[in-house]
């Protein structure tokens, strides 16, 4: 059924006579294998530029964090810079710089990644860079310290020191879910932050930062057979370790819709978030809910876009995805399709619901058009080759593909069940998720406050 | 215990290569950079049209500069008129409406926005390769025919003003606005929004004669990059914008760039603020001028890459901030160095100490070899990457008409940032890390921190709306 794309696009074009161009079907070389050891291996020749991406993704995110240490994930992808066996303190970021490159990591709800991109010519020393921490991260008491500290400068200056304090996130998050491993505040408490101890260190890494629970992908101009070679080289001889015991992330059905006010100190406008749960991934249904959610909420054509911020006015912007920090493929457990607007003074944000609402009546009504469903497809695709694009962007989806789905194949047809969601569908998905019940909403508005004090 | 021994003792032995390496891996050869071939033509408006392909997804990606359009433009009777002017001009056209153009992207799975900052105004667009000739035609109407209706006038006032509002909560917004206009005073650098009335004043009459007057194909720039065939490409582009007439150039102004003659402290007070968020720098040089290439690294080793001196300090030995930040900004007419970090209160004077203390080490002790060579590989890998990517790509050739840069830039990057010696970075950092008339910038809770801070030089304190409140 891929064809259903292709014709909407010869529809299209045909009204400017333009020469029809048949969109390129994907065809990214994918090499997937395991080594002994259990450690998933992905490798993606791309020769277009002389750059490698060396990537290792962890099955490990926030949602799995110890009770009582909200922030220790991504504490502890902090602690994977502060040196292994070979490599000192922060000497990752010498040796990837003064090689050519740049590196970092990220800790999302279901993963943490770490990955960096260079000249080709230097894979191996990614590869090398990678394994000495995988086999043998050093952790001292001072360096614990200092990362600690680091890490409550980071939630300083995105969260608490800032207006809204990315309550779309960690406020709806926590007020959406009820099991405690999605609704927890995974950026952390300041306290909880603090009060992780070097043996937490240790045995989430023994648990988690083994080879039989990752990923490692390379993506660039390199040769499959070599990095194989050096994949052995240096991964072959880590050892395994006893598949951790995960927890549970089911959450119970929503049953009332949830409603919550808050003020915020820093602010001088309201804001409004909203969080919708949306079927599993694995569900007839979620094909047509990513494209809803694009059609309602992804860029300035967006239904809910046009009625809020140009339509009505009261809002001043509109954001927000199905995954509030990735895409379609990189997590495995509940989620809720998040939206945040800006709402302007002497509108409330029961008039803005009221709108979203009336967007959604419409579409349960009367179902989207052909062209609306037909373009929402094309944008989706466009929006793909945009992540494809770079090598770190193919790493990512590559990594995810092979951590939850143990297929990364699937690179080459992600479109397929996207190409084929039908109007119906997209109506369907609309009645049964988008329904109020099934919601939560946070109204934000700033505290009443005194004129600020000047200096003197 | 004794099998598990012996299990390992074999490994050991059938493949030694397993052990542990204890030292990095060298580098294998090089691989060859074919860099995509890039073609500049013109069109008879004067369009300078330029073309590289890059074929790594179905994609084209095009950057439309207006070099006349900035936000010094008209700015005596019409503040601001350049970044409105900017927003609303892709919200409807004499044949199209706002909702139109955006249907009309996602059609053809694009993007089309314009912005505006003191060296020019660009439209930056994208879609599929596939419907490369409607985008440019899109793009061509935005440029040329922007009818800026009554409506989408009034609602980008009123939104501008209201997002202004927003931001002057956020002290990202407050400590870069307040280091634009300490470092460049009444220079058009120094300008970053308009006021509440200058914006709310403007007519759609205004934007309408501003866009005639300053979108001019005769100075701009169409960088086309992507999944393209340079001569069909530049056939669609010819059509599109074929019929765009030319206009006569605004003159060019040059006004005296400022010169900071001593050090103040500009500190925009912010209650209940539980960080400080600190600027320090100074004015420095041009895009084009010689020195740019000694600055650019001076700066990696400083505080502009992850392993930097300022990173190794006050982050990764005093954990005093999360990312701590260098970073220099050249533009056509002049430029800007600056220092920074966001910490919490209790630190900002040890931290003004450490980006001091890093800034006077600089200018006065050759970096190391090691530094040296380490900033180089740095700034050319990472070159290689950001043109592997059509944003990249395309961003960096539009920089080259736009700052009027050697037409040779790309080729010679590296062997310019080659050439520099530790001497070189020494003479650049002396004169452009100028901590003696530096201008510091702090956002924070004044009642938590003045202690601090007083010691750094005299204090003009403001509100976040930009007045003095009061002088130490």
């Amino acid at each position: 059924m891929a064809t259903t794309i292709m014709v909407s696009s010869i529809l299209a074009t045909s009204k400017t006579s333009a020469a029809v161009v048949q969109p390129k079907p994907l065809n990214i070389p994918v090499v997937y294998y395991k080594l002994p050891n259990g450690l998933k291996v992905v490798i993606s020749e791309d020769h277009i530029a002389p750059v490698v991406t060396v990537a290792v993704y962890y099955n490990v995110g926030m949602r799995l964090e110890p009770k009582g240490r909200t922030g220790f994930a991504h504490l502890f992808e902090h602690m994977m810079f502060q040196g292994s066996a070979n490599v000192k303190k922060f000497e990752h970021a010498k040796f990837v710089e003064a090689n050519g490159g740049s590196l970092n990591g990220h800790t999302d709800f279901d993963y943490t990644n770490y990955y960096q991109t260079m000249p080709s010519n230097r894979v191996e020393l990614g590869l090398w860079l990678e394994s000495d921490r995988m086999r043998s991260l050093d952790i001292s008491e001072e360096n614990l310290k200092n990362q600690q500290a680091v890490v409550s400068e980071e939630v300083r200056v995105n969260v608490l020191n800032q207006p809204y304090q990315l309550f779309e996130w960690i406020s709806l998050w926590g007020n959406a879910f009820t099991n405690w491993n999605n609704s927890h505040n995974g950026y952390g408490e300041l306290s909880e932050i603090n009060a992780a101890t070097i043996e937490d260190v240790r045995s989430f890494f023994k648990t988690y930062y083994a080879p039989n629970n990752a990923v490692l992908t390379v993506v660039g101009d390199v040769d499959v057979n070599e990095v194989k070679k050096m994949v052995e080289k240096h991964f072959g001889a880590i050892p395994s370790q006893p598949s951790p015991v995960r927890a549970d992330l089911t959450e119970p059905p929503q049953t009332k819709e949830k409603r919550v006010a808050q003020t915020d100190k820093l602010a001088n406008l309201p804001a409004l978030a909203t969080g919708y749960h949306v079927p599993p991934q694995n569900s007839p249904d979620f094909p047509a809910m990513a494209l809803l959610v694009r059609i309602l909420q992804v860029g300035e054509s967006s239904r809910w876009y046009q009625r809020l911020v140009k339509e009505k006015a009261i809002t001043l912007d509109l954001s927000g995805g199905l995954n509030y920090f990735g895409n379609e493929f990189d997590y495995t457990g509940p989620m809720i399709m998040t939206t945040r607007t800006t709402y302007k003074p002497g509108h409330t944000a029961d008039e803005v619901i009221r709108e979203m609402d009336a967007v959604i009546a419409d579409i349960v009504a009367k179902g989207v058009t052909d062209k609306e469903l037909s373009d929402a497809k094309i944008s989706y695709r466009s929006n793909l080759y945009d992540q494809l694009e770079g090598s770190m962007g193919k790493t990512h989806l590559l990594s995810a593909l092979a951590l939850f789905r143990d297929d990364p194949q699937q690179i080459n047809s992600l479109l397929t069940p996207f190409e084929n969601v039908t109007a119906a569908q997209i109506k369907n998905a609309a009645a049964k998720y988008l329904v109020a019940t099934n919601r939560t909403v946070i109204d934000r508005v700033p505290e009443a406050k005194a004129q600020p004090k000047s200096g003197q | 215990m004794k099998k598990l021994l012996s299990l390992l003792a074999l490994t050991l032995l059938v493949t030694p290569a397993l052990a542990q390496q204890k030292t990095p891996p060298p580098a294998g050869a090089a691989r060859p950079l074919n860099l995509p071939k890039i073609t500049e033509k013109k069109l008879a408006n004067g369009l300078t049209v330029v073309l590289a392909p890059l074929p790594n997804v179905p994609k084209v990606t095009a950057v439309l500069t207006f070099r006349s359009a900035t936000t010094a433009s008209d700015r005596e009777a019409h503040p601001g008129i350049a970044q409105i002017a900017a927003s609303v001009a892709n919200e409807g056209t004499d044949t199209r409406t706002s909702k139109q153009i955006k249907e009309e992207l996602r059609s053809i799975g694009g993007g089309l926005s314009l912005f505006s900052d003191a060296d020019s105004t660009q439209m930056n667009a994208a879609s599929l390769s596939e419907f490369s000739s409607r985008l440019f035609e899109l793009m061509s109407d935005v440029a040329q025919h922007p009818s800026f209706p009554e409506t989408e006038v009034k609602l980008a006032q009123e939104n501008t003003i209201q997002q202004i509002r927003a931001g002057r909560a956020d002290p990202g917004f407050l400590v870069n606005e307040r280091f634009q206009k300490a470092v460049f005073g009444n220079h058009p650098y120094g300008f970053v929004v308009a006021d509440e009335k200058s914006i709310s004043s403007l007519t759609r009459a205004d934007l309408r004669s501003f866009v005639t007057k300053y979108y001019l194909p005769n100075a701009a720039h169409l960088v086309v990059v992507g999944d393209i065939d340079p001569d069909k490409t530049f056939a669609e582009i010819e059509k599109a914008f074929g019929s765009w007439k030319s206009g006569t150039m605004p003159p060019e102004e040059n006004p005296a760039v400022p010169q900071r003659d001593k050090r103040q402290i500009y500190f925009v007070n912010r209650p209940g603020s539980i960080q400080s968020a600190i600027y320090i720098g100074n004015v420095s040089i041009p895009r084009k001028d010689k020195d740019y290439f000694a600055i650019r690294t001076a700066n990696t080793i400083y505080g502009g890459s992850f392993y930097s001196r300022l990173t190794r300090n006050i982050r990764e030995t005093k954990g005093y901030t999360y990312s701590p930040f260098s970073s220099s900004n050249t533009q056509a007419k002049t430029g800007s160095f600056q220092a920074g970090a966001f910490v919490r209160n209790e630190v900002t004077g040890p931290t003004l100490l450490e980006i001091f203390y890093e800034l006077d080490r600089m200018r006065v002790l050759p970096v190391t070899d090691e530094e040296l060579n380490a900033a180089k590989e740095y700034s050319t890998g990472n070159f290689s990457v950001e043109l592997a990517s059509q944003q990249g790509l395309a961003g960096r050739i539009a920089t080259i008409y736009t700052y009027d840069l050697d037409k040779n830039f790309i080729n010679d990057f590296r062997p310019k940032i080659e050439a520099l010696t530790t001497a070189d970075i020494q003479k650049a950092a002396a004169k452009y890390f100028d901590t003696y008339r530096a201008a510091i910038v702090i956002v924070g809770d004044w009642d938590k921190v003045k202690d601090q801070v007083t010691p750094f030089g005299e204090v003009t304190i403001y509100d976040s709306e930009g007045n003095v409140v009061t002088k130490s």
